[in-house]
């Protein structure tokens, strides 16, 4: 059972016998197609990643009609649209990446199942479905598997599809996810678009209440930064605890070993980043020695001692760059960087420093 | 034929011409417990043993409840809308191998727990098809994967009624169709045949798409009485083993028959079990290709 995949198999005999002749069934089938286009992995040793349908395509307009004009007037106008495919969203340019990858370890992996598998997550109604598997068909995307749950929420799909990541334009929904233990990030379109490299993933990832849990942050937020310099040197040795998307990087890391084994580091089409506001000489040990002692690695770690990371970013030019803070994601976009929030930790409560004023929710 | 059809004086009765008639199990309906026995013991002809318990004792709610509830809701916002509606579910109860003595307890279960069945037919083993026949059932439901895939074999369309966790969906009813079936092609055939289905297993598979339409093309008719959200009839449409494509396929032609399905997933290889926890759906129609695992040779 690899570790990729934080949901253990089921215990029952006889379903794992019909999920193995389900798994046979259809891998025999997409192996029999005439089209030689590749077949998805086993979702059990896989890195299954979610995107929710807005974050796949640009879907601005059809989004307006359905808050403006209701549901009915919003599923005809897919309806009568079916055969224009959508334009690119968000994560498309991650998904792609995604794909650059999995033909990679099929090259050097044929019969291995250890890949991305890109799911499609919606909760919109199937008829709209007809036009979103139209565009995927378009861009010749690897997506086969997909839940349209018709007004129902995904979150339980996510469990059921051992989702290791999951992507939406939905904050509420994102919250559930990482509340059910899923990582999870909302995704915002840049507001320039930026030249991606097509052969490397790169994937940057903000340190505090991202990779590692905000109790440091608790600590700036409430004592001042003094006070947290003190902490970390005092603590320097003892690992911080695993934030929302320590396990996504895990993955990533598994994956990336794949490729150091056939000596293709130096090619590796997987690069990851740290981009903290956390500073090299004073807070920086304890982050790294963290990681070394949860066994995973970053390619590049850059501590920015509270610079804007816009600027890096724009360097680094990543498909997608997770932060729990807004003022750092909207930091990001400005300057043409793919940016994912990651709702959790005590940053949700402040900005730009300062306490926000809690609204009762309604 | 030997059947005893008993009528529900506590239900109207419905046109079976326009009603979408539907045929359950009482072992689904009920928890028959000692009848059970008797069944698979097929001691029909022994005398009944003596029971303690009264004879109007209602039985136990079985796994069927949530399903008829569901069904209760659709008909009553269907008469909200029209009172003179004539397109409704009309539920009648099968047995096949319930005693005489117990006949009556079935139906006194029936009143006490006020379920709206229409009738009920008690017939034997070897009646069973064709009572279904006479009685214009267009579909026979079963939680018991042998017992559905029995009325298969005699070519009846019949599908599993899903068990649902915990008091079930009694607002909203699910109807799962299953895309595999819908999308049935001869490349399907084709890797089928290596997986060891036969030929006539593949004939039936092939006709089972035909009385899928039909029942389809009814749920259609019902579903489009009500807007897109806030229905009390929902249906999903699963492929399991078959690409997107066939998916899309699937949903264009349900659409075709007039059945614009709400919710669709494709597995494509992936494990069904977690997903259908999650889709908890009371009518599971795929011709017994991966629930029942026994698809049947067509006669």
């Amino acid at each position: 059972m690899s570790e990729i995949k934080p949901i253990a198999a089921g215990n029952n005999a006889a379903a794992d016998t019909g999920e193995e002749r389900d798994w046979a069934a259809a891998k025999a089938f997409f192996d029999s197609l005439k089209t030689r286009k590749p077949r998805p992995p086993k979702p059990q040793y896989a890195v299954t990643i979610a995107v929710s349908s807005r974050t796949l395509f640009d879907m601005t307009k059809e989004r307006q009609i359905y808050e403006e004009e209701g549901v009915e007037k919003y599923v005809s106008h897919q309806q009568e649209h079916e055969d224009e495919p959508l334009k690119p969203g968000a994560a498309f340019p991650f998904v792609k990446a995604l794909m650059t990858v999995n033909t990679r370890l099929r090259e050097l992996y044929p019969d291995c199942e250890e890949l991305f598998d890109i799911v499609l997550m919606t909760n919109n109604h199937a008829q709209v479905g007809v036009r979103l598997i139209n565009s995927i068909n378009h861009y010749d995307l690897t997506i086969e598997r997909f839940c349209m749950t018709g007004g129902k929420s995904p979150i339980g799909y996510l469990k059921a599809y051992m989702t290791n990541l999951y992507l939406s334009k939905d904050s509420e929904k994102v919250q559930e996810a990482i509340e059910q233990g899923i990582a999870a990030a909302t995704m915002f379109t840049p507001d320039t678009e930026v030249q991606l490299s097509d052969t490397q993933l790169r994937v940057a990832f903000d340190g505090d209440a991202v990779l590692f849990s905000d109790e440091s942050e608790i600590i700036v937020k409430q004592h001042g930064l003094d006070t947290f310099f003190e902490h970390e040197k005092k603590y320097e040795n003892k690992p911080l605890a695993q934030g929302p998307l320590k396990c996504f990087l895990e993955a990533l890391g598994k994956l990336q070993r794949k490729f150091y084994a056939r000596n293709e580091r130096m090619s590796c089409p997987i690069r990851t980043y740290l981009v903290t506001a956390r500073s090299a000489a004073s807070s920086g040990a304890r982050v790294l020695k963290t990681l070394r002692s949860w066994g995973l690695e970053v390619d590049e770690a850059l501590f920015l001692a509270g610079a804007p990371k816009g600027p890096l970013l724009q360097k680094i030019r990543p498909h997608i760059f997770f932060d729990d803070q807004m003022f750092h994601i909207e930091g990001a976009k400005e300057l043409g960087t793919i940016a994912a929030h990651v709702p959790y930790g005590i940053g949700q409560k402040y900005h730009k420093g300062k306490l926000i004023e809690q609204t009762p929710k309604k | 034929m030997n059947a005893n059809i008993v009528l529900n004086p506590g239900v109207k009765q419905k046109d079976p011409s326009r009603a979408l008639v539907i045929a359950v199990s009482s072992h689904a309906m009920f928890e028959l417990g000692g009848e059970l026995k008797l069944h698979l013991q097929k001691v029909k002809q022994e005398p009944e043993p003596k029971s303690t318990v009264k004879d109007n004792e209602p039985f136990r709610e079985g796994i069927a409840f949530p399903f008829i509830k569901a069904v209760q809701q659709v008909n009553k916002k269907l008469l909200e809308k029209n009172a003179n509606e004539m397109l409704l579910f009309d539920v009648i109860l099968f047995s096949n191998d319930v005693s005489p003595a117990s006949q009556s307890r079935v139906v006194n279960s029936a009143l006490h727990y006020d379920l709206e069945i229409g009738r009920f037919c008690f017939c034997s083993d070897k009646d069973f098809a064709a009572s279904l026949q006479s009685n214009h059932v267009k579909l026979f439901l079963s939680t018991d994967t042998d017992e559905v895939g029995k009325a298969l074999k005699e070519g009846f369309p019949a599908a599993l009624l899903y068990q649902q966790r915990g008091q079930g969906t009694t607002d909203t009813l699910r109807v799962l169709f299953s895309g595999d079936v819908l999308g049935f092609s001869d490349d399907m055939a084709h890797f089928l045949r290596e997986q060891g289905f036969s030929e006539p297993q593949l004939q039936s598979i092939s006709t089972a798409k035909g009385a899928m339409k039909e029942f389809a093309t009814v749920i259609g008719e019902m579903r489009r009485r009500f807007g897109r959200e806030g229905s009390p009839l929902c249906t999903c449409l699963v492929t399991v083993w078959t690409p997107r494509d066939a998916c899309a396929g699937a949903l264009k032609m349900l659409r075709g028959w007039g059945l614009e399905v709400d919710e669709a997933f494709c597995l494509a290889g992936a494990p069904q079990s977690p997903i259908l926890a999650q889709i908890q759906p009371h009518i599971l129609y795929d011709h017994g290709l991966h629930n029942a695992r026994n698809v049947p040779a067509q006669c």
